[in-house]
């Protein structure tokens, strides 16, 4: 089972990891390929997942009987705003 | 030219940069709440509101030396408005410290044209030093460009090379203006290296607004 990052890894760039995993896989995927490019165990990543979907950054789907995670557009205008603050910030040399 | 025109207009240019890179700072921090952030928008916002308020006051006073004789009332409210621009300039400063150490704490846990000059505009920016207000100025802003010079060694990004860059410029404007009771003409030349360390400032945040996923 792969460990996760023993370094601090915020809230935000939590949900980033996920957003990211999920943007690499076409704009949806499924809850196995998340954990393992997000870095989570599976409870976390259901955690997650389920504040990513109340917050509507992502969206469930059923596609035959497997459950596939699909990125919507404001996770995707999230993403894209996250990595200018991201960028903005480490140009100060704040990591986020 | 009137120099005293192109030395507000600069200055104006550099507040507006300082409104534009605290907006982005609060825009970052509304989205994901690190304080560090808050410290950066704090700071470049005081640090916008000091230089607007010395564009004001200096036009302000320029018209008024014009028309008036100066008056020891007249000058003691020039002492007092040179005094709140660079109160706020230190503020600023050290916030942009406190972000700095607060970011290197959190590291640590985790891991580790000139010929034409008007003789009028120098007295009135001459009468806004403070020289040892100057010297901590300098100090601040000595170990701001350090620390931005070493996250560029870091990064080796161009986004981060332009902040270390707006931070020398500006830490060079304040030794300039420490020096111009020797040579007038440097608070001239201090101006402009101070607005040109905004303009990197700007440059960088052009360049982060490109950034796409």
């Amino acid at each position: 089972m792969p460990r996760e990052h023993k370094e601090y890894r915020s809230k935000a760039r939590i949900y980033v990891d996920i957003l990211t995993s999920i943007m690499k896989k076409g704009g949806k995927s499924r809850p196995t390929r998340i954990l393992y490019g997000a870095n989570l165990s599976h409870d976390r990543l259901m955690k997650h997942l389920g504040q990513l979907i109340e917050l509507g950054l992502v969206e469930e789907e059923k596609q035959d009987e497997a459950i596939i995670y699909k990125l919507t557009d404001k996770g995707r205008k999230f993403l894209i705003e996250f990595i200018k603050i991201e960028k903005f910030a480490e140009a100060f040399g704040i990591t986020i | 030219m009137d120099l005293r025109l192109i030395m507000i207009l600069m200055e104006f240019v550099s507040s507006f940069i300082s409104f534009l890179i605290g907006y982005y700072a609060i825009k970052g921090y509304k989205a994901i709440s690190i304080k560090e952030l808050l410290f950066l928008y704090l700071g470049f916002i005081i640090l916008g509101v000091g230089t607007l308020m010395r564009v004001i006051s200096a036009t302000y006073f320029a018209v008024i030396i014009e028309i008036f004789e100066p008056q020891s009332g007249l000058r003691s409210l020039l002492n007092l408005a040179g005094l709140i621009y660079t109160l706020t300039q230190l503020i600023a400063y050290s916030l942009f410290t406190t972000t700095y150490i607060l970011q290197a704490k959190a590291l640590g846990e985790r891991s580790v044209e000139v010929s034409v000059i008007s003789a009028a505009a120098f007295p009135i920016y001459a009468l806004f030093f403070n020289p040892s207000l100057e010297l901590i100025a300098i100090i601040m802003l000595g170990f701001i460009a350090v620390h931005s010079f070493i996250n560029w060694l870091l990064k080796k990004s161009s986004e981060s090379a332009l902040v270390f860059l707006g931070f020398g410029f500006m830490l060079l404007s304040h030794l300039l203006f420490l020096f111009m009771i020797k040579e007038p003409m440097l608070l001239f030349f201090g101006q402009v290296t101070q607005l040109a360390g905004f303009l990197c400032l700007l440059a960088m945040l052009a360049k982060v607004s490109k950034a796409h996923a």
